[in-house]
């Protein structure tokens, strides 16, 4: 079936204005028409890329200033794109701002009539439907009453049900149910159920992650504008759970400018770095038997792992650890310091830290050595290099385990059959 | 094969009546918004004209006499006309600014809000119309033909007032200034419009200049079918016409093409 909604390569340049930009005519003119416009700009959205069939609901999650909201706007056809393409068939059914466009100052009666109308319905398939509307949002005793009267709640409940009364193709949901009471929450739930089942395509902008992960066949997660993942709702949801819970997260430094390592590799936070930096890693050397650098060994073969760190201030206790894991992210093998029950002292400055690996007896493949500096208590990570240090180890055997340990067939006890 | 034809027209009559509704929908809005909470309500409509009408008969009949025959004809006539105009392009410049609520909303053609000020206003215009005959029966003025003259004066000047609202409107998105400005560019056209005096008296040096405003020609010719009950100077009526015409060609495209930024300039 062909796709509803189709996002290709979709880009939003904001400008940033200044305090002092020149909004009246006279400033314009004492500042010169040339300083009107600020060079400055951010990406609020960049290279999105998704699609709606009919039927599905797509799920938006992100934290606060991702770019969710601005989304939904292009998807309504509210601004326009600064980059790619935005392709929505189909009559539009939203639910992006509070209001709905509601004035405070008319009844609810006349609010519907308008939000209807300008939702593309005529007024006469309006007043039609008008009953239908008022019992959905259960304001039967209200609708004569001025809008300022109403709480947030009865507001959300009449926008949504003029919403969808307008019979969209496309419904967007931004942050919508969670004014609502939680029966009605159910209720709005679901009459967007029975939406999906009709074909409707429908975008849902929430935080609440298990909510996306329940309702929704895909997810999208902006972060900054960017998407950080896109599919599987158990996974996309799943991992931003994950992070969002981590308080390493919030303590990672986002103005830091991605590094090189002296070995070559760069570093860049929030992609393969995360942590407070207060204490950081300098460089990770991965060293065979003789002591020299390697990328490579032969299963079996011993490796040492040094790692160089620094830290402005004085740490008390800190946690290496180090991860040996899949490409795919699966670990194969983990240790810390605090398993060997080694403890560090107070430390500052730069130092050297080696861990030695009587064997690697892993099967052949690409690895990454994982390094990782934590607080004494695991509260969060100092430091944490994810899949920086690439490691492949090579096997004259393939096997589908991961352990590929020294290994001796013994067949002494074996009866050879007599023909 | 009925049907199929039937299922190609009904979207483009159902746009039409739509964006019919729209508009009355959202004058019928307008006209709420600013009457809502008020005792007298659409009254007030009628009543700034009247006291305003008391003002003048006082000032140009009785301390400064003008000797116009028919003088509270004439000057109602004057300020109906002029209240429109100036209303319109007041409210314009809050046309856009003033409704982010709508414009925000997928798919509102904002365009539609300069049309809404100028019929809002236009509602207003209409309302008034029944006193301005009871003062034109009262005042001996024999109504005539020409009368039939009227709704052509009426759609000209709407299309000449929402080629300026259009202006204005996307304008004050840019440069919140743009109201303030009005405010004052309406009272010196006001006085520059012959509202209540007649612009005979205006010396002839000075006509050449005077004339080139399209409201002096428009509130003559008003005056010529309700009160003189003569065709009125269809050439000028003509290049105001046209002028308008090519303005509000230009200020649409204008106003679609920076259409897109309403929304994030609000």
């Amino acid at each position: 079936m062909r796709n509803t909604i189709v996002v290709k390569d979709l880009g939003k340049r904001f400008y940033r204005y200044h305090a002092d930009q020149s909004v009246t005519l006279k400033e314009a003119v004492l500042s010169g028409w040339r300083q009107m416009k600020s060079p400055e700009h951010f990406w609020a959205l960049r290279d999105i890329n998704f699609s709606v069939a009919p039927g599905q609901m797509l799920g938006v999650i992100g934290s606060n200033g991702s770019g969710k909201s601005t989304l939904l706007r292009l998807l309504g056809g509210v601004g326009r794109s600064d980059q790619g393409n935005v392709r929505v068939k189909g009559r539009i059914g939203a639910l992006l701002d509070l209001g709905a466009g509601f004035h405070p100052d008319l009844t609810g009666r006349e609010n519907v009539i308008v939000s209807g109308v300008v939702a593309g319905l005529t007024r006469r398939e309006v007043v039609r439907c008008f009953d239908s509307i008022v019992e959905f949002a259960e304001l039967q005793a209200f609708i004569d009453n001025p809008m300022r009267t109403y709480s947030t709640g009865m507001q959300m409940r009449l926008a949504f049900a003029v919403a969808v009364h307008t019979k969209p193709d496309v419904l967007l949901i931004d942050e919508f149910l969670s004014v609502g009471d939680l029966s009605f929450q159910a209720k709005c739930l679901a009459r967007i159920a029975q939406f999906k089942a009709q074909g409707c395509a429908i975008v849902f902008v929430s935080h609440n992650a298990e909510q996306i992960q329940q309702l929704c066949d895909q997810v999208l997660w902006l972060r900054r504008g960017q998407v950080m993942a896109y599919g599987e709702p158990e996974v996309v949801a799943g991992q931003y759970i994950a992070e969002m819970h981590s308080e390493t997260q919030r303590r990672t430094p986002v103005e830091q400018p991605p590094l090189l390592t002296p070995s070559g590799t760069e570093l860049q936070v929030n992609k393969n770095r995360f942590g407070s930096l207060e204490l950081e890693i300098i460089d990770v050397c991965l060293l065979n038997s003789n002591g020299l650098t390697i990328t490579e060994l032969e299963s079996g073969d011993s490796l040492r792992i040094e790692i160089k760190y620094q830290s402005r201030q004085p740490i008390s206790a800190p946690i290496f650890g180090v991860t040996i894991s899949q490409e795919d992210g699966l670990p194969c093998y983990d240790t810390n310091t605090k398993l060997a029950n080694l403890s560090l002292p107070l430390i500052q400055g730069q130092g050297n830290i080696a861990l030695e690996l009587k064997r690697l007896d892993l099967r052949g493949g690409k690895y990454f050595v994982d390094v990782g500096v934590y607080e004494q208590d695991w509260a969060y990570a100092y430091d944490y290099h994810w899949h920086v240090y690439p490691l492949i180890v090579s096997s004259t055997t393939t096997s589908k385990g991961i352990l590929h340990s020294p290994h001796r067939w013994q067949m002494a006890d074996v009866k050879v059959a007599r023909l | 094969m009925i049907s199929k034809r039937k299922k190609f027209e009904i979207p483009h009559r159902h746009q039409l009546i739509q964006q019919f509704d729209l508009l009355r929908v959202l004058v019928a809005r307008s006209l709420k918004m600013q009457y809502k909470r008020s005792v007298f309500g659409i009254m007030w409509s009628l009543l700034n004209p009247l006291v305003m009408l008391l003002v003048f008969t006082f000032l140009f009949k009785l301390v400064l006499n003008l000797n116009i025959p028919r003088y509270s004809s004439f000057a109602f006539s004057g300020l109906l006309v002029w209240n429109w105009f100036q209303m319109s392009l007041l409210q314009s410049a809050s046309a856009i600014t003033g409704s982010r609520e709508l414009i925000r909303q997928p798919g509102f053609p904002a365009a539609i809000l300069p049309v809404v000020t100028v019929t809002t206003n236009l509602v207003h215009f209409l309302l008034a119309l029944p006193v301005l005959a009871l003062l034109l029966l009262t005042g001996e003025v024999k109504l005539s033909l020409m009368l039939l003259e009227l709704p052509f004066l009426i759609a000209l000047q709407f299309l000449l007032t929402l080629s300026l609202a259009y202006l204005i409107a996307t304008t004050n998105v840019t440069f919140r200034d743009m109201q303030h400005l009005m405010g004052v560019f309406l009272t010196v056209m006001f006085y520059l419009t012959p509202v209540f005096y007649d612009a005979s008296t205006v010396p002839a040096q000075y006509l050449p200049l005077y004339r080139l405003n399209p409201m002096t020609h428009l509130v003559e010719a008003y005056r010529s079918v309700l009160i003189q009950g003569t065709s009125p100077d269809w050439l000028s009526l003509m290049m105001i016409g046209m002028i308008a015409v090519s303005l509000l060609v230009f200020s649409y495209k204008n106003f679609m093409r920076v259409n897109y930024r309403f929304v994030e300039e609000l």
